[in-house]
């Protein structure tokens, strides 16, 4: 924006310096002109012819031409009919122009001469004056060069004051962007008003109204999803107890009954899986990191598991060293319980599942992989999008999910600062997940 | 001396500046990088050094027209070259840029060509000027003004284009193009009358007490258009042949790129 100013500016200032440059050239040529014809006129008036050598003459010899040198712009010559009477010291003897009134250009001694004529009627003489193109040009730039040259030279200045001004008069709407743009996608504070210029206040006013309205409904929305998972814990698990009363009078291999089961564990599952995605989450989150061994809490895990492995005849194996964290308990806990129950729900059944825990000077490693049909690559990125399944709502492995369990993984790898990577499995065809929890997270 | 100063420099300032603008443009809206601008820019400072340099000698070929003869053979090799590139600019307006390289290398051959060719003249300008007249002052002034001229209006031409939507930036882009292209097939001509290669006539007509070529705009009409007051015949035909060879090239590539791209769609 400074740029097309400065230039609007510079076109228009240096055209119409051009414009008044060449006018008042004109009127130099015509003040120059005027001069030309005066000149004449005083000769014609100051030359006598009855008497060449009157004293008036004389003097006009001696004090006029003598101080006429070539570099001097004025020249002249006075003619009577054919004879020469007088004339610049320089000037050839020749008529330096045809007799004839009014304005001429010539060419005397390889210069270009501006030639006034004048007949002065009652003596019969020729009156030439001329003056030297080139030096009066020259005379005249020079004295308009002393117009054009601080305009020439404003110009710059000028940019620079343009440049600074337009900068600083948008620098409060730079600030305003950066300090937009610098916020975090889940900061919905408000920003300081009264730091503002006026023009700004609206939009900054605008602004923090849109921000507060979208916190009250992004808290509605969270609080929502939470009580009514919690709202629903209590009849759930109140159809649990009816359904094992139930179970006493039904037979057990009745399909309705089983599929009823079936039904409300995973209801059970799904409400405690959003609780756990709000537990975590970082707003909700209250940082109480302790110190924790990463194998020992892998052991535990696989050991409370162990009976669901069992089920399905699945192999699994804990590998690796005593490796620390700064970390939550409860929700590393809940990171590794719904790693190994993915596995075991993926892999087919006598399968095997392999835990490794590994740690050096900077960084902490858990590894889970299944020997399950893997996860094209390209899909990857969407493993962690919530509610989303793989092939859909039933994955190929015909087992059910929520689709929350790995965003709630990411949820709280992203809370320690640990990073995930998704590889396929070193010795089959099945997912590899590696938390890397970094060094500065440790003691 | 101001005067002269200014229009000798507008003149050669205004082209390469038109030229880098327009293309400078019209490679925004196809987006294709900056990066181009400093190669031309820089090639086009040695090109004009070297040619500079050496225009003394060159001069001195073909019988003392050599400077004519070369420059208007540089003119022409830019035509060519610009009627190349609005060729592929046509044919790939709807689609990704596939030889991105090659594009490149045809705007950074037009603008460091026309920069060399018109940066040679201002330097050889400023070094006799200010060699021979003691009053260089007005010289460098007018210099000044001139180079501020030119540049101002080639960056407001390139505000202009490069705030229209695409479609009409490469429309008003190819035409001003096209424009300035007939200009140097124009003026490639009038290098060649000089030097005797075509033969002298007497003008068409003479529009200088209209808009002479000692103006300012006479000299963006110059640099745009190729305003001649006083064309002959041969410079006039010439001109408009250099005026309808690309509109040809682009018309017959327009109605290949649109066969092509209904070719894409029926696949």
């Amino acid at each position: 924006m400074t740029l097309v100013i400065l230039s609007s500016l510079t076109l228009m200032i240096f055209l119409s310096a051009l414009n008044g440059y060449r006018d008042s050239m004109a009127k130099a040529e015509q003040l120059f002109d005027s001069e030309l014809i005066d000149k004449a006129r005083l000769l014609s008036l100051s030359f006598s012819t009855q008497t060449i050598n009157t004293q008036s003459n004389q003097s006009l010899v001696q004090h006029k031409i003598s101080a006429i040198t070539e570099n001097d712009v004025f020249a002249f010559q006075v003619w009577h009919k054919n004879t020469l009477l007088l004339k610049s010291a320089f000037l050839p003897d020749t008529a330096i122009a045809n007799f004839k009134t009014g304005f001429q250009d010539n060419n005397v001694l390889h210069r270009r001469w501006r030639i006034y004529g004048l007949y002065n009627k009652t003596n019969n003489l020729w009156i030439l004056t001329a003056e030297r193109m080139d030096l009066r040009y020259i005379l005249a730039e020079n004295i308009i060069m002393g117009t054009i040259l601080p305009v020439v030279i404003m110009v710059p200045i000028l940019g620079l004051m343009i440049w600074i001004i337009v900068s600083y008069g948008l620098l409060p709407l730079r600030k305003l962007s950066s300090a937009l743009s610098d916020k975090r996608a889940d900061d919905l504070s408000s920003l300081a008003v009264e730091k503002q210029p006026i023009e700004l206040t609206q939009v900054v006013i605008s602004i923090n109204d849109l921000f507060r309205r979208l916190k009250v409904s992004f808290l509605r929305e969270k609080r929502f999803a939470s009580d009514a998972a919690h709202e629903l814990r209590t009849p759930i698990s109140a159809i649990k107890i009816h359904l094992h009363n139930l179970s006493k009078v039904i037979a057990e291999d009745d399909q309705s009954f089983s599929q009823l089961k079936q039904a409300v564990d995973r209801m059970g599952h799904l409400i405690e899986q959003i609780l756990n995605l709000n537990r975590t989450s970082p707003e909700q989150y209250s940082k109480k990191f302790t110190t924790i061994d990463v194998y020992e809490l892998a052991q535990n895990i696989v050991v409370r598991e162990y009976a669901q492995f069992d089920i399905k005849n699945q192999q699994i194996a804990l590998e690796g060293e005593h490796a620390i964290v700064q970390g939550d308990v409860f929700s590393l806990d809940i990171l590794l319980h719904n790693l190994l129950s993915n596995a075991s729900k993926y892999t087919p059944e006598g399968g095997s599942i392999m835990v490794t825990v590994s740690g050096n000077k900077t960084q902490t490693q858990l590894q889970v992989q299944d020997s399950g049909p893997g996860v094209p690559e390209e899909k990857y990125e969407r493993l962690f999008d919530r509610f989303y399944r793989l092939g859909g709502d039933r994955h190929a492995s015909g087992t059910t999910g929520c689709g929350l369990g790995l965003a709630i993984v990411k949820q709280i790898a992203d809370l320690h600062h640990a990073e995930i990577v998704l590889a396929k499995a070193d010795n089959s065809s099945g997912l590899c997940v590696r938390i890397i929890f970094p060094k500065e997270k440790l003691i | 001396m101001l005067l002269s100063s200014v229009i000798i420099i507008l003149r050669e300032v205004l082209e390469a500046a038109l030229l880098f603008s327009i293309l400078i443009a019209l490679a925004k809206h196809s987006a294709v990088g900056n990066h181009w601008i400093l190669w031309s820019l820089a090639l086009g400072l040695v090109g004009a050094i070297i040619y500079g340099m050496n225009l003394s000698n060159i001069s001195e070929w073909f019988d003392g027209v050599g400077q004519e003869v070369a420059n208007a053979f540089i003119q022409l090799f830019i035509y060519a070259v610009l009627v190349i590139y609005m060729g592929v600019q046509v044919y790939f307006k709807d689609q990704a840029m596939t030889s991105k390289y090659w594009f490149l290398v045809l705007m950074i051959v037009i603008t460091s060509l026309a920069m060399t060719r018109e940066g040679a003249e201002i330097l050889l300008y400023f070094f006799s000027a200010t060699r021979r007249e003691n009053h260089y002052v007005s010289v460098l002034i007018g210099m000044i003004i001139g180079a501020s001229i030119g540049i101002s209006v080639g960056f407001l031409f390139y505000y202009l284009l490069v705030n229209l939507r695409s479609l009409w930036a490469l429309r008003i882009g190819l035409a001003l193009l096209i424009l300035v292209s007939a200009g140097m097939v124009s003026q490639a001509s009038l290098l060649l009358i000089q030097a005797d290669w075509l033969p002298a006539q007497m003008p068409l007509w003479d529009t200088s007490t209209f808009l002479s070529e000692k103006t300012a705009m006479g000299q963006l009409m110059y640099a745009l258009i190729g305003y001649e007051a006083t064309p002959t015949a041969i410079q006039a035909s010439l001109y408009l042949f250099g005026l309808l060879f690309p509109v040809g090239i682009i018309a017959l590539v327009n109605s290949k790129s649109i066969a092509y791209n209904k070719i894409a769609e029926t696949k």
